[in-house]
């Protein structure tokens, strides 16, 4: 077998001869051709009172029919190439992408060329996504998946009257009250040619990204106006919101909004303190080797700079859902209920931690090491290459692997810890708590006792010294509320 | 097309080219297999991708193996046991090496295996195989880190309580076999779960039992000099000592009568129903299993027919999958419809019902089945995007015999499966007396406890 040799080694992007459409292009030799068509727009150009109006114009373009071929017909066309056209819709990016042998390009892009320009808008096709969205939030979401849900309150919540305040498939009531004319109006104003990037990968023919930038000349120039996101307002002390539900367990999102989304000077240096302090399902991260590995607490504890929804589904995160703010977050999965307070002390007691200690100098060495391999992994697929090109296309800045290399090599320990202190906190933030007992949570939150921990089995000498210490530490708290989970996204 | 090329023919080739075949493999990739005295084998595999290197150990035990009463989910909870440590190793410098090599490293257990993996830089490889030749010979814990882990594996099991397609899978389980292991999900009892802690002895058992080279697979798949890391397979697995353990697993017996239950569940949650028929182990030389998964694509898939109706047009369902993995024994042939409205429940029943009967008194015809292998075919040939694509893909099927030849032998069989196959197969399985119907729910009167 002959190596896989790139054609094109680094992206590059263009756009087509006398056309505005933004291309990026990763052409190789490969028997696979990937294609991801994104649109700079998504959930936070919902409009008022329409949230929701992004993402089922989405879903009508990927799982809808065309103009002139029913969706039943489309997926009959499909399924023997298996290739498929996904949506998804973020706040401010929606991304079409599909993967087909190169066998079936022709067939394949005719298709999805055919479903994102000349859609059908048929009213049967909408029912049935509205009814899929409608279930996904008011079922799946609030009943079904209690770690999406805390992770994705802490969002709403921290974004609270932002165009980011509601979650990308929309709210339930307005989601009701959709008609067709509403995605159809969401369509003509943000389909456009301005905030269109078409991505491609693989071994398609010399010619064809021309093509395919002809093609989406079809819809209107320019780009929709701009969403305006203010600074988000700072949460004054503890801010705990405790969600009532039948379960097993407690979990818990702590999170707090950050300055810094890649292409920040800082963004490198706090890349490495959140891979240090929770690389997501690394055993070896701090919070995870503290909270599970030495007292079992739990599956697993992380944190973050960037949204990564569906963690729990996921090793690696998902590209394109890049976006201009973001919050640092810890996430701590299912602990037994009567070590809820414990666990949520332990997490602000090692956040205090980082924050005031800063990382060790040869904690800083042996993260740089790994995140410098380990981001080859991240974009091992032309698929998963692509994805990055077009969020270094976003944020401006070089492709993502050579970003992160370069970055991490001009950062010293110092550096880091300057962007810890300047950039996290300890203080002032949000708390969601998904618990069965939601009056006790709030009972032991408010009366200042301190937590203690169940244990499987007594842990050695030092860890109990410091069970001390994180029994009684101090929880400034300025508000708590209780939601029913069936509120959440009325 | 400059590479790629064996697995371009056959596509080529089943997309309805005349001529012989030049190669029908769909498993394109150069590999060698070598077993070592000890029983151990070794396969490596050349991706033809630069720099990344996979490397799998595959273990043929999981909770197919829990075989006493009381050790439910234990196969999943020992490997979590696996990454706490050696002597020479301690679990801390196991992490310290991983994050070294910027390995992307994890686990998992099912019926049939147990597989461990990591994903790392080629320059990597010696000392990452000398790293996991170790733990596999030489774990050892103590009874209050048992105790610990004990504590993750059940918030493991609790992370997914909410979720209601695992307690119809709990359920269905339950009520589908008598006395096969297949009867517990790899989670285990939730009862086994809880009395964890106090079966320390038992792991070390477990341990001396499956984790012995005669039922471990070592792969090495990607950017890879064949003979060095045979070499270095040689060198550092080669003094693992094989084990006497002979597993007794106990047989299913032929259904006899039809059943049915009925599962309330704890939370708010659509209807969901399931139809159910005892089917065959995974086969590579019998056709019967490879016209099952035909027929799961054909009449239960997407592009099918039934959800053509009941999803596209009735509207009455919003999820319609089929659900018939491979196992090394005999697992059910499942269809499970989410009904948006309690009261479309029977009217669903029926249709998926009638689509059974169907498959049994009409022939299929022939260009949908050639749709369906060409969709199994290119399916695969997407899903082999990365190395550790390629590695994990492989594993599954190394689980099942050991070798990556069975995946050739498998899609040869999916040529095999005519009209006619298909027939017969859906009149040997989808009778009354195979059938277990299952509905889940949301009562008022009553909740999981």
């Amino acid at each position: 077998m002959r190596r896989f040799i790139p054609l094109v080694i680094a992206a590059f992007l263009t756009a087509a001869p006398g056309l505005a459409i933004e291309t990026v292009e990763l052409q190789n030799d490969s028997p696979l051709v990937s294609i991801r068509i994104l649109f700079r727009t998504g959930a936070a150009s919902d409009p008022e009172g329409k949230e929701g109006a992004a993402a089922l114009t989405a879903a009508m373009l990927s799982r809808g029919g065309t103009q002139d071929v029913a969706y039943d017909e489309i997926v009959e066309r499909l399924f023997p190439m298996a290739a498929s056209v996904s949506a998804q819709t973020d706040m401010e990016t929606i991304v079409f992408h599909g993967t087909t042998h190169i066998e079936n390009l022709e067939e394949y892009y005719s298709t999805l060329r055919a479903m994102l320009l000349e859609p059908g808008w048929r009213e049967d096709d909408f029912r049935r996504l509205k009814d899929e969205a409608l279930n996904f939030l008011r079922v799946e979401l609030s009943s079904n998946n209690e770690e999406e849900l805390g992770k994705e309150l802490l969002y709403l919540k921290i974004y609270e009257g932002s165009p980011y305040g509601h979650h990308s498939i929309g709210r339930a009531p307005a989601l009701e009250a959709l008609t067709l004319d509403d995605v159809k109006a969401f369509y003509a104003a943000n389909y456009r040619q301005g905030n269109l990037v078409i991505g491609l990968a693989g071994g398609y023919p010399d010619g064809f990204a021309e093509r395919v930038a002809q093609d989406f000349a079809a819809l209107a120039e320019g780009s929709p106006a701009a969403v305006e996101l203010a600074a988000p307002t700072r949460t004054e002390k503890l801010r705990v919101h405790i969600i009532e539900k039948d379960t097993r367990s407690t979990l818990i999102s702590i999170g707090f909004p950050i300055d810094v989304v890649r292409g920040h000077p800082d963004w490198p240096a706090l890349k490495l303190a959140q891979s240090y302090f929770g690389q997501h399902r690394s055993s070896k991260s701090h919070l995870y080797q503290r909270i599970r590995e030495i007292r079992g607490m739990n599956y697993g504890d992380y944190a973050y700079i960037e949204y990564f929804p569906r963690g729990m589904y996921l090793t690696e995160p998902q590209p394109n859902l890049a976006r201009r703010q973001q919050i640092f977050q810890i996430w701590i999965r299912p602990v037994p209920p009567e070590n809820g307070m414990f666990a949520l002390r332990i997490a602000l007691y090692e956040l205090n931690k980082l924050v005031r200690e800063g990382i060790s100098g040869e904690d800083f060495e042996s993260t740089r090491r790994f995140l410098k391999k380990f981001v080859n992994l991240l974009t091992q697929t032309q698929d998963g290459e692509l994805g990055y090109a077009l969020d270094s296309q976003f944020y401006e800045t070089p492709a993502f692997n050579g970003y992160i290399k370069d970055g991490l090599d001009a950062l010293d320990v110092e550096k880091v810890n300057a962007a810890i202190a300047k950039h996290l906190r300890a203080s002032d933030l949000d708390v969601v708590v998904i618990t069965k007992d939601a009056a006790g949570f709030r009972r032991a939150l408010l009366s200042g006792a301190p937590s203690t921990i169940q244990y499987a089995s007594t842990p050695p000498e030092q860890i109990l010294a410091e069970d001390k210490i994180i029994g009684p530490y101090p929880l400034e708290i300025g508000s708590v509320e209780i939601i029913p989970a069936d509120t959440i996204f009325e | 097309m400059r590479i790629f090329t064996a697995l371009a023919a056959t596509i080529a080739l089943f997309g309805g080219c005349a001529g012989p075949p030049v190669d029908d493999r769909i498993f394109p990739y150069r590999s060698e297999i070598r077993d070592l005295p000890n029983g151990l084998r070794a396969i490596v595999v050349d991706t033809g991708r630069p720099d990344i290197v996979a490397l799998y150990t595959v273990v043929q035990v999981g909770s197919r193996n829990e075989v006493e009463p009381g050790r439910s989910g234990f196969a999943h909870l020992f490997e979590h046991m696996m990454f706490r440590g050696t002597e020479r190793f301690p679990s801390e410098k196991w992490e310290e090496i991983m994050q070294e090599a910027g390995a992307q490293t994890n686990a998992y257990t099912s019926d049939d295996r147990t597989v461990y993996h990591a994903v790392f830089s080629k320059e990597d490889l010696e000392q990452i195989l000398e790293l996991e030749a170790d733990r596999f010979q030489n774990l050892a814990y103590s009874e209050e880190i048992f105790r610990t882990e004990t504590r993750a594996v059940l918030s493991e099991y609790n992370k997914s309580f909410a979720n209601p397609f695992r307690k119809l899978d709990e359920s269905l389980r339950d009520n589908a076999f008598e006395q096969h292991t297949y009867k517990h999900t790899t989670m285990g009892f939730i009862e086994d779960v809880e009395a964890m802690p106090e079966m320390y002895d038992y792991g070390l058992q477990f341990f001396d039992r499956y984790y012995r080279p005669e039922y471990s697979t070592v792969c090495v798949v990607g950017d890879v000099d064949f003979e060095q890391t045979f070499g270095w397979i040689e060198k550092y697995w080669g003094g693992w000592e094989h084990g006497s353990h002979q597993e007794e697993i106990p047989v299913e017996p032929v259904q006899a009568q039809a059943k049915e239950f009925t599962t309330d569940f704890h939370a708010p949650t659509l209807p969901l129903l399931v139809v159910s028929f005892q089917a065959p182990a995974y086969d590579d030389e019998l056709v019967d299993s490879a016209a099952l998964d035909v027929i799961s694509f054909y009449a239960f898939g997407e592009g099918s027919e039934l959800h053509k109706k009941l999803v596209i047009e009735d509207q009455t369902v919003d999820v319609l999958a089929p659900a018939y993995y491979d196992h090394r024994d005999p697992y059910p042939f499942s269809v499970i419809a989410r009904v948006k409205k309690p009261e479309d429940v029977e009217a669903v029943r029926e249709a998926i019902l009638a689509t059974f009967e169907e498959l049994k008194s009409e022939l299929v015809p022939a260009e949908k089945l050639d749709a369906v292998k060409s969709h199994l075919r290119y399916q695969f040939a997407l899903s082999m995007d990365s190395t550790a694509a390629v590695a994990s893909t492989m594993a599954h099927f190394i689980g099942l015999r050991r070798t990556p030849e069975t995946i050739n032998k498998r899609y040869r069989l999916y040529g095999a499966a005519t009209p006619e196959e298909i027939q017969r197969t859906a009149r040997k399985y989808f009778v009354d007396s195979r059938r277990t119907i299952g509905l889940l729910r949301n009562s008022a009167e009553g909740g999981e406890q």
